[in-house]
């Protein structure tokens, strides 16, 4: 990847949930691929996601998700993205999440989500998809 | 064999492993005779309990059946608890929800999404009344899987219960997990040290260990949990290093505090993970029991042979289970029961199916609990002890574990012990590595996951049931917070919490917990407890 065009994203869990094999796990194979990684690590609220956000200048945000928080948690940051005029910011969701609540996630405005046994490689080449499509 | 995802199998060739290694890299031979093992075995029962703790095993206790539970409201778990005792549970094992893990009422604002999630939220003396509510807890035993200080304060509530029942502390029997490090997540440093200062948690931990040796001498007092330690994707080796390691600095924190060995060593337990490579677990735990023994006698001086027995409930893994074909993960439950049964451990928790999608239904915790009896009562694996016993193939695993595992134990000790390479970022350290291993070996196909990386079949059908909460159950669970804190008449709560406070600032610090006794007597939430503590402290969380 051109440096110059390096996307920055954002890597966060929210709320308490503290499972982060899978964040750390994607957040290495983004990197290595050529992204800029903005670890934000355990324990953030939307709040928290925003600001850093807006500091970083991210182009993304990608969530992990264990015990069921992820329509709640990912509603409140897009109506706060939304609420500062940040609707360009993609946001990928990752972790155990239903099947019928992909399709909710998605109808909220997430660009993608990636269930347990996804391969690394689809995963890479949907994020770079997103991108390339704008 | 392929080197990346397969989902079509050439026929027309013979199918051969990718390779003869155990999942901790140990390279098996093609056959095991007596030039690998010629050794005799001490009986089951005598030290260094290779073959088992006791004598006849199985043969005259059957393990434990202990299934992990909790969702919701306390309501809701006292049901789920009633439920799986109907279907042939034994033991209780009492999981909540991560606010009430990390000492947070339901009402705090980065706790709202999580409560009832992952475990039963519980945050006053009530919802442990409820909890147990028709439950003989003088004739059954119970776990509670929290961590210190939280672990003070279910514990404190607990012994309220009972002697509201008036059943004296000295009859229970239990455990309580209390161990900072291994509770949330494998002792990842920023999941334990972010919503308490973990020094001071450590010591909370040992003061309710020194109290409930006093007034519950049959209840057990710390757990190392290995198994969180194992989910993050290390290997056998490392897990019972990790976890041998750790129990080695708990026993020399509560010798410095003046105890003997002897009244502490035979209340102190494990918890461990059992994986998909059978042999090797089952040599896992022979070398895990053997280690202890003689960690117990040589370096810490214990005389009872109770001190030198390395006691042991398991939960079999989710990390191998796969979201793809989850039909596929009764087999994996099912083998890796069958690893724990082989290897002579005190009780089981069989992981259910649909644990790569959400909490268990009552279906699959059923059908957990029906895999642990059928084991039990229709294969005969429980009718002799230690039945894999002098296998050339086991008992030559078995003391090469071992000194794989003495290895790394003695490396962590040079290190200064678990505690300090915890703090130092060691164990993260080598957390991530594995994770990234752990991750890698699937990708490239030398971990092979049927479904998942072999054989995957795009086609096939991943519908089943899958378990949803209750959808108001989070509000009612974060009014009823609010409304019970806004109570009037809680003066003597709120003095309660300013001794608490004034205990905790005091130096040198005493022990804290029956001033956590009092306050929770007086009616004090888990978190308003832990707050006083906090504040104490000068400690801020996250928010």
């Amino acid at each position: 990847m051109d440096g110059v065009t390096k996307k920055r994203i954002i890597m966060a869990k929210m709320g308490l949930d503290a499972h982060d094999n899978a964040l750390r796990i994607v957040s290495k194979w983004l990197k290595d691929s050529g992204y800029e990684i903005i670890y934000a690590g355990l324990y953030n609220s939307p709040e928290k996601i925003l600001k850093m956000v807006i500091e970083e200048d991210a182009d993304a945000i990608g969530l992990s998700f264990h015990g069921g928080e992820h329509l709640y948690h990912t509603s409140r940051l897009i109506e706060l993205l939304k609420t500062h005029n940040l609707t360009h910011i993609k946001i990928f969701v990752g972790g155990i999440i239903a099947p019928f609540d992909v399709e909710k996630l998605k109808k909220m405005g997430v660009s993608a989500v990636f269930t347990p046994g996804s391969r690394k490689e689809d995963i890479l080449n949907v994020i770079k998809k997103s991108f390339d499509e704008n | 064999m392929p080197d990346k995802f397969v989902t079509t199998y050439d026929h027309t060739v013979g199918e051969r492993l990718p390779h003869f290694r155990s999942l901790s890299g140990i390279e098996y031979k093609r056959i095991y005779d007596e030039k690998c093992w010629n050794k005799k075995l001490p009986d089951a029962g005598e030290y260094p309990f290779t073959r088992g703790i006791y004598k006849d095993m199985y043969r005259s206790r059957l393990w434990t059946r202990r299934q992990q539970s909790g969702f919701g409201t306390p309501e809701e778990s006292n049901e789920l608890l009633k439920f799986l005792f109907k279907m042939g549970q034994t033991g209780i094992n009492i999981d909540s929800d991560i606010a009430s893990k990390l000492g947070l009422d339901p009402d705090y604002p980065l706790a709202q999404a999580d409560v009832g999630l992952q475990g039963t939220s519980m945050c006053t003396y009530e919802d442990m009344t409820v909890l147990f509510k028709d439950i003989p807890i003088d004739r059954i035993s119970t776990t509670l899987i929290f961590p210190p200080p939280s672990s003070a304060v279910m514990m404190a509530q607990y012994l309220l219960m009972a002697e509201e029942r008036g059943i004296p502390a000295y009859q229970l029997q239990g455990t309580i997990m209390n161990c900072p490090f291994t509770q949330l997540v494998g002792p990842t440093y920023q999941a334990n040290t972010a919503f308490f200062p973990i020094d001071v948690a450590l010591e909370i931990g040992l003061d309710l260990v020194e109290y409930l040796l006093k007034v519950a001498p049959r209840w057990n007092v710390l757990n190392v949990n290995s198994r969180n330690i194992r989910e993050c994707g290390v290997d056998a080796v490392w897990e019972a290093a990790f976890g041998i390691s750790l129990g080695m600095d708990y026993v020399r924190r509560l010798i410095r505090r003046g105890l003997h060995v002897d009244s502490f060593a035979q209340r102190i337990g494990f918890f461990c993970a059992v994986h998909m490579d059978l042999f090797e677990e089952v040599a896992k735990f022979r070398a895990m029991r053997r280690i202890w023994a003689r960690v117990m006698k040589e370096i810490f001086g214990a005389k009872s042979e109770k001190s030198m027995q390395f006691r042991c409930a398991v939960q079999t893994s989710s990390l191998t289970f796969t979201a793809q074909e989850p039909l596929n993960n009764i087999v994996r439950a099912s083998i890796q029961t069958l690893a724990a049964i082989l290897s002579g451990v005190q009780s089981i928790h069989t992981t259910c199916y649909d644990e790569a999608y959400c909490l268990p239904t009552e279906k699959a915790q059923k059908l957990a609990l029906r895999t642990q009896e059928i084991l039990a009562y229709e294969t005969g694996c429980a009718k002799v002890v230690d039945p894999l016993g002098g296998s050339y193939f086991l008992e030559a695993l078995t003391d090469e574990l071992e000194e794989k595992i003495w290895e790394l134990v003695k490396d962590i000790e040079k290190r200064g012990g678990f505690i300090e390479c915890f703090k130092s970022g060691f164990v993260e350290n080598v957390l991530n590595e594995a994770r990234y291993r752990f991750a890698e070996q699937i990708e490239s196909g030398e971990l092979p996951i049927v479904g998942l990386n072999i054989f995957r079949d795009e086609e096939a059908n991943t519908d089943i049931e899958i378990f949803t909460q209750r959808p108001d159950m989070q509000r009612q669970r974060i009014e009823y917070a609010i409304n019970y804190k806004n109570k009037k008449g809680r003066d003597s709560a709120f003095r309660a919490l300013k001794d608490l406070y004034l205990a905790t600032k005091r130096v040198p610090r005493e022990n804290l917990v029956l001033p956590i006794m009092e306050a929770t007597r007086q009616r004090a939430t888990l978190q308003e407890i832990c707050d006083a503590m906090r504040d104490a402290l000068g400690f801020e969380i996250p928010h």
